[in-house]
């Protein structure tokens, strides 16, 4: 590998097509085939479970989360990259972009979770039994769901899901937009301006980052958290903020080193960026740990009534067996196979990394969402509907992924105006 | 120990860091084994040039990080089950959730330790002589700008006269005979 390295003595030239290569339309062909196949084995599994469409719908949310965290943490990470600077960021920019461009199918993905997931009171139990004193009458809830819903109704409530839901989806559109004209904008620029195309950049993304990190946390709580209306964490939010991340520089990298294969991307991503995204994504699995391990430490050492059932729902009845293949998906293969530089240096490798941390997303999504409803809770057991989770959210990353690549191809798969382009041109050595 | 005498090597010094890994890659190629880079900073390529692939350090670090994992876990356990149990709030003795923060903490630190000592032991220091210290222009010029390859004598291919007109082949500013 060094020695291939050092063998590129010399400044490579920029592509002069920086479309993106053809095999992406067979990419987005096979995602199709794949997308459609499994959401025909999930209608299946819908009839046949026998739930009023239960399992699916939950499974809905499941896949809906996973591709807004591809969306929007695109959009975040694609903010942070024009704050941070470096050359990590030019490379990765197009991906992010193509991603962010994929919201009004993650929106379209939203709508079901929620009309029928909370207006029709399907998903969450605040809104099916708003109604908390006629149901507690009934011994339909306990006294303390009862309790949880009455107190938490000032946010829990109809209004505040759809208000809040329809301005973030607008937020982010907006940002999503702006952020994508100006990329193209300062491309065609025939002075390059490079000062004020930063600042510009600078400004948007630096309120957007804190802003976005702010309502995340918000949609988490109403999307996710409050499935289970008695629990709160105030790291909740924060973990889906580095989760987001995590999978997302997971994609990106894939995305690049597949695209790796012909030009553009050849000559472009080089092993050093490659290294040094492999050294994000392990930063990312680190702090994830540390998020998800803490909370789970502070709650366990509280022992409190309050919080601690959460944890219980998700470890008793066999859903320990999930929160060990959770552990072990995202922290601790990810972790051991990163320590290794040669690793980061061998795309092959660092590929198999790449497909188990989004894979572990997806694990870590079903922990969260599964336990949450009665059925389920304490009770980890073979269903027909079970394995919605592992149809449906295939076909709708599927698709979103069809969507993706769709994206990746409308524009140059380069930023040019950037000062950090004559640099990753160069050889691999230059710089000690 | 009787002090060796006789030449240590042919030093050769270069303005720039493309022309010491050029002349490094082809001495390599062309048999030299014995030999060294000596740069004022990291120089992408040379350990490589010089048939260096692989250092240690990963592993010492590795090594020593789950040597302090287990020595803390370990200990904490003992505390905590034998040596000196205590009721906390009617948790079991052997509590590994808590157990977990400490030993994490110590993974790290005889990590970076091992890092740091692990890499001066395989890099052979401190070493307090080296023979390269008596050319006069490694003194001025190692740290400073200049970049310099040594053909060390102990190895076979080496010869006084084929070795000196092998490195002039790179046209570098001097080629000095250093004694040990």
């Amino acid at each position: 590998m060094a020695q291939h390295s050092f063998s590129e003595h010399h400044t490579r030239a920029l592509p002069a097509d920086l479309s993106a290569p053809a095999f992406v339309d067979q990419w987005r062909k096979r995602a199709l085939i794949i997308g459609v196949v499994f959401f025909i084995a999930a209608i299946v599994l819908g009839v046949f479970s026998g739930d009023h469409w239960n399992h699916f719908l939950r499974a809905w949310l499941h896949g809906f989360m996973l591709c807004f965290g591809f969306c929007c943490g695109g959009l975040c990470l694609l903010m942070l990259q024009y704050l941070t600077g470096g050359k990590w960021g030019l490379i990765i920019r197009r991906p992010l972009e193509a991603m962010t461009r994929t919201l009004p199918l993650v929106f379209l993905y939203f709508l079901p979770v929620g009309i029928l997931g909370m207006s029709y009171g399907q998903l969450y139990s605040w809104r099916k039994y708003a109604d908390w004193a006629t149901a507690l009458q009934n011994h339909e809830i306990s006294a303390d769901l009862a309790h949880a819903i009455h107190w938490k109704h000032a946010i829990l409530n109809p209004y505040g899901f759809w208000g809040t839901s329809l301005f973030v989806f607008m937020m982010c559109g907006i940002y999503i937009f702006f952020l994508n004209r100006y990329s193209l904008k300062r491309d065609a620029d025939p002075e390059p301006n490079v000062k004020f195309w930063q600042t510009r950049f600078e400004n948007i993304s630096g309120f957007g980052v804190l802003f976005y990190s702010i309502m995340l946390f918000i949609v988490a709580i109403y999307w996710v958290m409050s499935l289970d209306p008695n629990w709160y964490s105030t790291v909740y939010g924060f973990q889906f903020l580095v989760g987001q991340a995590y999978g997302v520089f997971a994609l990106a990298l894939l995305t690049l080193m597949a695209l790796a294969k012909a030009e553009p991307i050849k000559s472009t991503f080089r092993i050093t960026e490659q290294h040094d995204m492999g050294k994000l994504c392990f930063a990312f699995v680190m702090l994830n740990i540390y998020l998800a391990f803490g909370a789970f430490l502070i709650i366990w050492s509280g022992n409190s009534p309050e919080e601690i059932p959460w944890y219980l729902d998700r470890i008793r009845g066999n859903w320990g067996f999930v929160a060990t293949l959770d552990f072990i998906f995202h922290w601790l293969l990810p972790f051991t196979l990163l320590l290794s530089a040669d690793l980061k240096r061998i795309r092959k490798r660092l590929a198999v990394v790449c497909c188990i941390m989004i894979l572990a997303r997806a694990i870590d999504m079903f922990w969260l969402i599964e336990p949450n409803f009665p059925d389920a809770a304490r009770n980890l057991h073979w269903s027909v509907g079970i394995f919605e989770y592992a149809t449906l959210p295939v076909a709708m990353i599927s698709f979103w992924m069809a969507y993706y690549f769709t994206q990746l191809k409308r524009r140059p798969l380069v930023a040019t105006n950037d000062p950090h382009l004559a640099e990753i041109l160069e050889p691999e050595h230059v710089h000690a | 120990m009787a002090l060796r005498e006789g030449t240590y090597g042919l030093l050769a010094e270069f303005d720039t860091p493309t022309q010491l890994v050029h002349a490094a890659q082809s001495a390599y190629d062309s048999g030299y084994r014995r030999m060294d880079c000596y740069t004022p900073y990291a120089v992408h390529g040379a350990a490589e040039a010089v048939g260096f692939h692989k250092n240690t350090v990963p592993l010492v670090t590795l090594i020593g990080g789950l040597l302090g994992a287990a020595a803390m876990f370990g200990m904490e356990t003992w505390i905590s089950v034998w040596a000196f149990p205590l009721n906390v709030a009617g948790r079991p003795y052997y509590s590994w959730p808590a157990f977990v923060v400490p030993a994490y903490e110590w993974t790290i630190l005889y990590a970076g330790l091992s890092a740091a000592f692990g890499m001066l032991a395989l890099c052979g220091l401190p070493q307090l002589y080296h023979p390269l210290f008596n050319a006069p222009n490694f003194r001025n010029g190692a740290t400073q700008d200049k970049f310099f390859l040594c053909l060390e004598s102990t190895d076979p291919k080496f010869d006084l006269n084929d070795t000196r007109g092998f490195l002039d082949g790179f046209t570098p500013v001097s080629v000095v005979e250093v004694e040990y």
